[in-house]
């Protein structure tokens, strides 16, 4: 076997290994053999890009299959491939006083990130379009998530419990980081480290309060609540937000533009049979323009810029 | 920064591959040299772009493979049997479409497929469970009854032969008449 041969024999164990997740030494193994060479590096990108261009052949489900198993979060699972990943430029830190803070409302424009520091120490981060109001008291700590997306990292203390409010939905940290995104009625929580607590904010005898621990994400509507374990690196993909990038592994193309519209005013419209397309990979939330050129070149498919959008089609 | 250049080294840079291949057939003696030379050139681009992404990354990329020869002919203390115009392949790489914006999507399809198709028996079911009915390595193994070693296994193996008919497809179309180029040879010394 050639140097050549050997390498990429080595680049494409790793691809295959990923499809699984990385545990912390698997992840630090990778990171340690893809830094080893350029030679390494090249050898794995250009094998994970021929990987991801047989991606397309997802478009022969539809024939094959008539009717597909609902797959329905399937937009939440990411690439477990390793990011490195540039931070986002436009975070501004607050620091704020507890005495200020009652009822404060902090918020973030569209395509826009914030993160802010209380004075209990708790650190949130506020995801593009977020609307929350905190309110600190000596025997409550109270986040009202109004709409959008934020992370919490938590300093807990027991006697003064820290609750986000999104929603029907309480979520009660019990020494957490998480996230909770409200998208309307849809509430969902992603737990990455410690445990917490999800109940309806209205008493209600039937319903039993969820407690999700790290490496889960909790997808709630109306009086539903489903619990999902992942993999820690989906987890991770999952919170990739926080720097600027989003995260995609065989999500439909309709599903990646709504996430991408999520972080620009110009709205993306994805029609006719393009919708199906699955795609996989990650991307600058900011770069729309790389991203519709990708779909340009890469899929063949028209982007034709309307008055008030972008329509992209087959 | 990594990130970024990877990207751009997989949407600029990979998709060149078949042309860049057959230039350096058409233009190297030793065949079994290509895929080397094909490597450093490509570990050149990239350290490059790590400081600066050049303004024109075919023209950049050729530049490369071309100098590389020459630095190799050098090395091997050979003197070219033909002129210098030998490397005007590069102005022909210039003209060449680029693989994947001409590459209409039902021709894409048929190379995938073609790759696919080329695949051994077992390799074959795993990609296609992997890649067409979208479930994940652990669902494969579960479907076909095998560990998910094995299925790693016949994804590590199947990803090499994937890239190496998707790279080597000559489906693609050249506009234009090509010049017959000669080869860089050796003229003993």
């Amino acid at each position: 076997m050639s140097d050549h041969e050997h390498i990429e024999a080595q680049a494409a164990d790793w691809l295959a290994r990923l499809d699984r997740g990385l545990d912390d030494q698997g992840e630090v193994a990778f990171e340690t053999w893809k830094a080893a060479s350029t030679e390494n590096r090249i050898a794995f990108i250009r094998l994970q890009a021929a990987w991801q261009r047989a991606d397309r052949l997802a478009a022969l489900r539809r024939l094959q299959d008539a009717a597909p198993e609902p797959r329905p979060f399937l937009w939440l699972k990411a690439i477990a491939a390793i990011l490195i990943v540039c931070a986002g430029a436009g975070l501004s830190v607050a620091y704020l006083q507890a005495h200020k803070t009652a009822g404060q409302p902090f918020e973030t424009a569209v395509g826009m990130q914030r993160s802010l520091n209380l004075a209990d120490g708790t650190h949130i981060e506020l995801n593009t379009d977020t609307l929350i109001h905190t309110s600190m008291s000596s025997g409550a700590r109270t986040v009202r998530l109004d709409r959008g997306q934020a992370y919490f990292e938590v300093v807990h203390d027991a006697r003064r419990p820290f609750v986000v409010i999104a929603g029907n939905r309480r979520i009660t940290d019990l020494g957490t980081k998480f996230s909770v995104f409200r998208d309307g009625d849809r509430v969902e929580v992603v737990v990455k480290e410690g445990q917490v607590r999800i109940d309806l904010v209205a008493a209600d005898p039937t319903s039993t309060p969820v407690v999700a621990e790290r490496n889960t994400v909790v997808v709630a509507r109306k009086a539903e609540t489903l619990v999902a374990i992942k993999p820690q690196q989906e987890i991770d993909n999952e919170l990739l937000w926080r720097s600027g990038m989003l995260v995609f592994n065989q999500t439909s193309l309709a599903d990646v533009a709504d996430e991408m519209n999520r972080y620009n005013t110009r709205e993306i419209d994805v029609v006719g049979s393009a919708r199906n397309i699955r795609i996989g990979g990650s991307f600058r939330r900011d770069n729309i323009e790389g991203f519709k050129q990708l779909l340009r070149d890469g899929f063949g498919l028209k982007i034709v810029e309307a008055d008030d959008k972008t329509v992209i089609s087959n | 920064m990594k990130d970024d250049v990877e990207q751009w080294f997989a949407r600029e840079i990979l998709p060149l591959e078949p042309v860049l291949e057959s230039y350096l057939r058409r233009s190297w003696h030793d065949q079994s040299e290509v895929q080397d030379i094909r490597q450093d050139a490509y570990i050149r681009v990239y350290e490059a772009a790590l400081r600066e992404k050049p303004f024109n990354p075919k023209h950049f990329l050729f530049q490369v493979a071309r100098n590389l020869m020459v630095d190799r002919l050098r090395r091997k203390n050979v003197v070219f049997f033909d002129s210098f115009g030998d490397f005007e392949a590069i102005d022909a790489g210039e003209d060449l479409p680029d693989l994947e914006r001409s590459t209409a999507a039902r021709q894409e399809m048929n190379i995938l497929l073609a790759a696919l198709k080329e695949l051994p028996a077992r390799c074959r079911e795993v990609v296609t469970l992997r890649k067409i009915d979208g479930l994940s390595q652990r669902e494969v193994a579960k479907k076909m009854g095998i560990t998910e070693d094995k299925v790693e296994h016949q994804v590590s193996k199947g990803v090499r032969l994937l890239a190496k008919s998707l790279y080597g497809s000559r489906m693609l179309v050249v506009s234009g008449a090509r010049r017959r180029m000669g080869r860089l040879g050796i003229l003993s010394k």
